[in-house]
């Protein structure tokens, strides 16, 4: 059990460790501050809290110590000896990175000794890693490379490799996304940690002793994670490179443009790196508030699916009811001479899930102005009660870095591991470094951790909310002092969605009003996709089964490839424009099809879980004639003869930001309210339940192709069969 | 910023470029019109452009009043500089026969203006 | 083996955990308790056969609780766990016992740290029984011969610290020890001695036998803690030492065999007593083992402070063939620097007169080595056993013993350049002190040892070699 030597260990040695990233709001707040104590890093006196390490002192006034092992979002191992430094009145260097600092202690940073440490540790790594950085994935961006130049020897008398040469250690295979060169390893065990850690997966560990000690799963096995990149940004070496970027470019050919993730609903904060107008591969970029530095597996290799089933040009039926490819203007005309035979209440527009606010905006207003208030979202969610008028019922309200204060979590009918990884690693972070215990409601799903299964009736969750029910997870609920439920916005498209959503607004709500801390806030509904908030901040009515009942004429479906509007529920003749990127779900049934850009390609907003506006950035063009998706939508009105009164993106935005301001203020989050007028109006939707909770994503299959681009992408297709073939492996 | 300051920056004199009054500015754009009128016939056979010296003539007029309106003095002096320039490049022989030939581009088409004709070009 | 892992540490292991300063070895004053004027003893040993403490170091008496009790194992222990912490630690204190497992920390200071304010957690009392130093080979002795006496240790020290349970960590090697112990454990049990109400004396105390798998490496104190907890052997990064966080989190003190063994002795017959032998600061009996080249090889308890050479000749018969032939010793296990003839001649076996002679008492594990010893070899194939023991956790020892193994191997040879001497220092040097425990250091001394003393035949070998076959190619190459 990782949980509980590691919580204590760290809580007694430095308590900075657990969390030492900055104060947080809701850090457990110490009564009285322990007194800092001064320490001199190359004479420069710092004052830092008592149970700091030496290298985060040295941070502090800005000296860099060097280091392979040390990370500051993992466990202390203190292994690869590089960040050694002199201390007065020590007779040995000490590690830095895992020495407390000690009242007046003198660290001497770039002393002879410390200069004399650092050569020899880099001289022992690299007596046994080859020196085949011209063929090496990591060249460029190598901890082991730049560290050599500023601190290494500059002549090697590593004699012995004319006689007995170096280590060869055989490859590990670990699935599709990571490639091992396993002889370039420098037994950081970042990558180990990383796993048991952070990722929950116990497969990685050290086999052998001495300089036979191997880094890898100890059978040969797969690593069964949707976290498993970023062990490959943790590799300090080459030794775990990306399996789908190897060979394709070195670091200094490539852009790289700062964007947003869609594939999943946080938002996650990325880097794009681009070369030759083509994306080769996608890094997590950090941000300390949505996905800290890691970024899941989807959303960083599914990027090869944007170059693949592509919709490149404008495409019209043609008289057989082949799409064939046309130019611009026949598309839109043909739209829109559709779109003006058609009566306002038989047009309908569709928003899918990775739309983003500008197209969503521009749809909105065409359709408005046509007469029509037709404009739904794929996602179901109940509109009895406040419905969404209210921000609070749809938003993960407590915000994602704050789940990692919660004392007690209930997921109720939502598997965070899969529709939201980065979500489940903070969980994962409060259950092992702060005790926090987590309960399910749904079916039993491996969630990386362990938690108290309360049953997977959604009458559970009605009995809790009454307070009725007799199960022990009621007084730990009743007990906890930040207590958070989150329910997965996928039970809410049934029958009994409203209910649910009522009960547990009213079981979140009766356990808030009693909390000490007023600004903590329990309830939280996880959505599945990227676009779904900004279509319900916007006014999208969710659900289209009822719209689809008034047998529309003219079907826009915004990116809708979620299968939910067939041919088969539309009348004969109905005529469907298909607007988006991919050649999905949603293009196989239409008549018209505009060409839109994927989020790696425009300038766009979306909006997170959380109710966070971001915004992606183009990384490359649009291929063949695509086109920005509002620009598609704003060209359309004029032909339509409504012009829509925006002609760049500035105007769009001044639009959104007078129907919601929250979806301009980009990286804000603004703090929900109304929650008892919520609860209050969701009151006479109490009625008994009886259904039975299921989550859509259940293994780690299911997780990674869930969208377009996903669906589109090689790597993912490739993934899905490794994990299939590794679950029916003996190991 | 103080009044005092404001009042300085509005008052202040415009430094001359080069010429002192316009009859002076005039004088120097006649020498350069002169300049180039008589360098026509060496750039029509030293170019090996496909125009008559009475074409580059007439081009050379055109473009000279192209600027007709100009009336400060110090823009009529900075054109002055950049025609000097260019004779002397094409003096030299530093250009080559595409840029002669560039001033006798036609007129270009007007880039489209409105929205829904700048997506259908392809430039939104 | 434990001590010589632990040894280097004694400079700055201050066992006060995240609170304690690091304390320089040269300021510390004085690491001996006595408060009595030092004797004026000259001479040292031979130890009279009353002023033994482990009277059944050759098995030749019955090994079990009734052997033991007539030995005077278990007397009055009762009494002495009455006296309480203070006194038990006092005792220790004047006794100026110094670990015997090869660090040579004051037992007595050890233990007092053990007995700041409880947190609530438990205090545990670990054993170091994973002796696998090559040359050593005297708590292997105590353990099938006198467990009585290590179990009665652990109660009492226990009883010193506070702690509710002892474990005692024994080689995976030593089953006949690990029989034996749990043999006497059992008895002690049965016999009411440990358990509930230890004695009768009210406390409660459990022993437990753990047993190892065979790695050297766990006889490092925080590599034992992570063994005993069921992961791989890899010391751990200290601070927090083991007196904050410990065995399962806890507070722990870990002592080896030796030391805990004589506690009982002690606290019977007084500290004073037992500071009576040896010189000031190295007092006690002590366990010596003698192996090599001498013609009766032995496991012997001698005082203190006796000289080298008086111990071999009277205990061991001597070097094979006589002082005259004898080349090298190994004082103190196989990681301590050796020391060749002339120094051996005068050499003191304690703490400091190992140190004044550039080496170290460690387990008091002596290796004799006479002319016709192959010292290059010898010294090669200890670098083999500790590159082969090396953890691999932290990058000099992982690289760096290996690759001495590799230089030091074409030395054998002498395929190398004398260059290359001086580079194996460095690297010697580049190993010592950079590590996370000691094995890293008691992997360079050795070799530190054999440069110092033994440059002329290192040179002398790539001559030879040079003569034989042309320049190495290092000498060409470097």
């Amino acid at each position: 059990m990782l949980r509980q030597p590691l919580t204590r260990a760290i809580a007694l040695s430095s308590p900075s460790r657990v969390a030492p990233l900055g104060a947080r709001r809701y850090a457990d707040a110490v009564p009285a501050q322990p007194e800092k104590v001064e320490v001199f890093i190359d004479d420069k006196p710092v004052y830092v809290p008592p149970g700091t390490t030496v290298l985060q002192a040295a941070a502090q006034v800005g000296v860099e110590i060097p280091r392979f092992c040390y990370h500051e979002r993992l466990a202390v191992a203190g292994n690869c000896r590089m960040c050694l430094v002199e201390v007065e009145k020590s007779p040995k260097p000490v590690a830095a990175c895992a020495m407390p600092v000690m009242k007046g202690m003198r660290v001497k940073t770039d002393s002879d000794l410390t200069k004399k440490a650092r050569e020899g540790v880099m001289e022992f790594l690299l007596v046994n890693h080859p020196l085949d950085c011209p063929i090496c994935d990591q060249g460029g961006e190598c901890d082991l490379q730049d560290q050599s130049m500023a601190f290494g020897s500059d002549k090697s008398r590593f004699t012995d490799i004319h006689f007995s040469g170096k280590r060869a250690v055989e490859d590990k295979d670990v699935g599709p996304l990571i490639k091992t060169i396993m002889t370039r390893c420098i037994h950081c065990t970042r990558c180990i940690r990383f796993a048991s850690e952070v990722a929950g997966v116990d497969d990685f560990g050290t086999t052998g002793r001495g300089s036979d000690m191997q880094v890898g799963t100890y059978v040969e096995k797969m690593f069964l994670s949707e976290l498993s990149g970023n062990i490959i940004d943790l590799c300090p070496v080459g030794a775990l490179t990306s399996k789908p970027y190897s060979f394709a470019a070195r670091p200094w050919e490539t852009r790289r443009i700062d964007s947003v993730d869609v594939l999943d609903p946080l938002g996650s904060n990325i880097v794009v790196t681009t070369r030759t107008n083509e994306v080769l591969r996608i890094l997590p970029r950090t941000n300390e508030e949505i996905n800290e530095e890691w970024l899941s597996d989807k959303s960083r290799f599914a990027c090869d699916g944007l170059k693949r089933q592509r919709l490149v040009t404008p495409m019209l039926a043609d008289s057989r009811g082949n799409l064939t490819p046309v130019e611009w203007e026949d598309a839109i005309v043909a739209a829109a001479r559709a779109i003006q035979d058609c009566p306002p209440d038989k047009l309908l527009a569709v928003a899918g899930d990775l739309a983003d606010a500008e197209s969503l905006v521009a749809l909105k207003d065409l359709v408005n102005r046509l007469g029509s208030e037709n404009v739904y979202t794929e996602r179901d969610f109940p509109l009895e009660g406040s419905g969404t008028d209210l921000r609070s019922s749809y938003l993960l309200n407590t915000k994602i870095a704050n789940v990692e204060d919660a004392d007690f979590v209930l997921l109720i009918g939502t598997n965070v591991r899969f529709e939201a990884p980065l979500l489940n690693a903070r969980i994962r972070k409060a259950f092992i470094h702060k005790e926090t215990d987590v309960a399910v409601i749904g079916p039993k799903i491996d969630l990386t951790y362990d938690y108290l299964h309360v049953g997977d009736s959604a009458s559970v969750v009605k009995d809790l909310a009454t307070g009725s029910s007799s199960h022990e997870v009621l007084k730990r609920l009743d007990a906890a002092k930040r207590p958070i439920v989150i329910l997965g916005a996928d039970q809410l498209k049934t029958q009994e969605g409203s209910a649910l959503l009522a009960y547990t607004q009213e079981l979140a709500l009766r356990l808030q009003d009693k909390l000490q801390d007023k600004n903590w806030k329990v309830l939280n509904v996880l959505q599945r996709s990227a676009g779904a908030v900004a279509a319900l901040d916007l006014g999208y009515r969710p659900g289209v089964a009822t719209a689809l009942a008034a047998q529309p004429r003219v079907v826009f479906l915004l990116g809708a490839d979620g299968g939910v509007v067939t041919r088969e529920q539309l009348p004969k003749d109905a005529f469907v424009i298909y607007q988006g990127h991919h050649g999905d779900v949603g293009a196989s049934i239409a008549d018209v099809v505009f060409a839109g850009a994927a989020y790696t390609e425009k300038r766009a907003t979306y909006v997170n879980a959380e109710g966070r506006a971001q915004q992606t950035l183009p990384a490359v063009s649009p291929p063949g004639r695509a086109r920005d998706d509002w620009k598609i939508i704003r060209a359309l009105s004029e032909v339509v003869g409504e012009r829509l009164p925006y002609n760049n993106l500035d105007e769009v935005r001044d639009r959104l930001g007078q129907i919601s301001p929250a979806l301009v203020s980009y990286g804000e989050v603004q703090d929900n309210n109304y929650f008892a007028q919520a609860r209050a109006l969701s009151k006479s939707l109490q009625k008994p339940v009886s259904g039975t909770l299921d989550v859509q994503l259940k293994q780690l299959e299911d997780f990674f192709m869930t969208d377009p681009i996903s669906r589109a992408s090689p790597t993912m297709a490739k993934c899905v069969q490794a994990v299939i073939k590794q679950k029916s492996s003996v190991y | 910023m103080t009044t005092r300051q404001a009042i300085q920056v509005g008052t202040k004199t415009v430094k001359p470029l080069l010429s002192l009054n316009s009859v002076e500015a005039r004088k120097r754009v006649l020498n350069l019109y002169k300049a180039w009128y008589r360098q026509v016939p060496h750039i029509v056979k030293d170019y090996d452009i496909p125009k008559s010296e009475e074409q580059c003539r007439e081009k050379l007029k055109e473009l000279f009043l192209k600027n007709k309106d100009v009336t400060d003095i110090r823009v009529v002096d900075m054109l002055v500089i950049k025609g000097q320039m260019e004779l002397k490049e094409t003096v030299k022989l530093w250009k080559q026969k595409g840029h002669i030939m560039s001033y006798f581009k036609p007129t270009e088409e007007p880039k489209p203006k409105d929205f829904l004709s700048k997506f259908f070009s392809g430039n939104e | 083996m434990a001590g010589a892992l632990a040894r280097v540490i004694q400079g700055t292991k201050s066992h006060l955990g995240l609170v304690g300063p690091l304390v320089n070895i040269s300021n510390v004053p004085v690491r001996c308790q006595q408060t009595q004027a030092p004797p004026t003893k000259s001479q040292y040993g031979p130890l009279a056969d009353s002023d033994r403490i482990f009277t059944n170091l050759y098995g030749r008496h019955d090994w079990r609780l009734k052997g033991a009790l007539s030995r005077g194992d278990w007397y009055l222990t009762k009494d002495i766990l009455l006296k309480g912490t203070d006194w038990i630690v006092n005792e220790l204190k004047t006794s100026g016992l110094r670990g015997r497992g090869g660090a040579g920390f004051p037992t007595g200071m050890k233990w007092s740290f053990m007995n700041k304010p409880s947190d609530g957690r438990p205090k545990y009392l670990v054993v170091n029984a994973d002796e696998g130093e090559p040359g050593t080979c005297k708590d292997r002795e105590i353990m099938r011969h006198d467990p009585h006496k290590l179990v009665e240790g652990c109660l009492i020290a226990g009883r010193a610290m506070g702690a509710c349970a002892a474990y005692i960590y024994i080689r995976g090697e030593f089953y006949n020890e690990a029989s034996n112990l749990q043999v006497a454990i059992a008895e002690a049990y049965q016999a009411g001695l440990i358990g509930k109400n230890a004695c009768g004396s009210g406390y409660d105390f459990d022993v437990f036998v753990h047993r190892g798998a065979g790695a050297y490496i766990c006889g490092e104190e925080t590599a034992l803690i992570e063994s005993i907890e069921g992961k791989q052997g890899k010391p751990r990064l200290k601070p927090p030492f083991p007196a904050d966080v410990g065995l399962f989190g806890c507070p722990t003190t870990v002592n080896n065999v030796e030391t805990i063994a004589v506690a009982p002795t002690i606290c019977r017959r007084g500290g004073k007593w037992f500071a009576s032998f040896g010189r000031p600061r190295n007092s006690g009996t002590k366990l010596f083992n003698i192996s090599g080249h001498v013609n009766t090889p032995c496991t012997v308890e001698e005082e203190m402070s006796i000289p080298l050479k008086e111990l071999i000749e009277r205990h061991a018969g001597g070097v094979t063939g006589g002082w005259d032939n004898l080349l090298a010793i190994i004082p103190g296990g196989s990681s301590t620097p050796l020391i060749p003839k002339d120094v051996c001649t005068t050499a003191i076996m304690d703490f400091d007169g190992l140190v004044a002679a550039q080496t170290s008492l460690g387990t008091a594990a002596i290796i004799v080595m006479d002319k016709s010893t192959d010292i290059v070899k010898a010294i090669a194939r200890l670098i083999m056993f500790y590159k082969h023991e090396s953890c691999g956790q932290c990058t000099p020892c992982r690289e760096g013993v290996s690759w001495m193994n590799k230089i030091i191997y074409r030395f054998v040879e002498g395929n190398a350049s004398p260059k290359e001497i001086d580079m194996l220092w460095e690297i010697s040097k580049q190993i010592e002190g950079h590590t996370i425990c000691a094995l890293g250091d008691g992997a360079a001394w050795p070799v530190q040892g054999l440069i110092r003393h033994f440059r002329p035949e290192l040179e002398r070998r790539m001559q030879e070699y040079a003569a034989a076959n042309g320049p190495s190619k290092a000498e060409r190459l470097y």
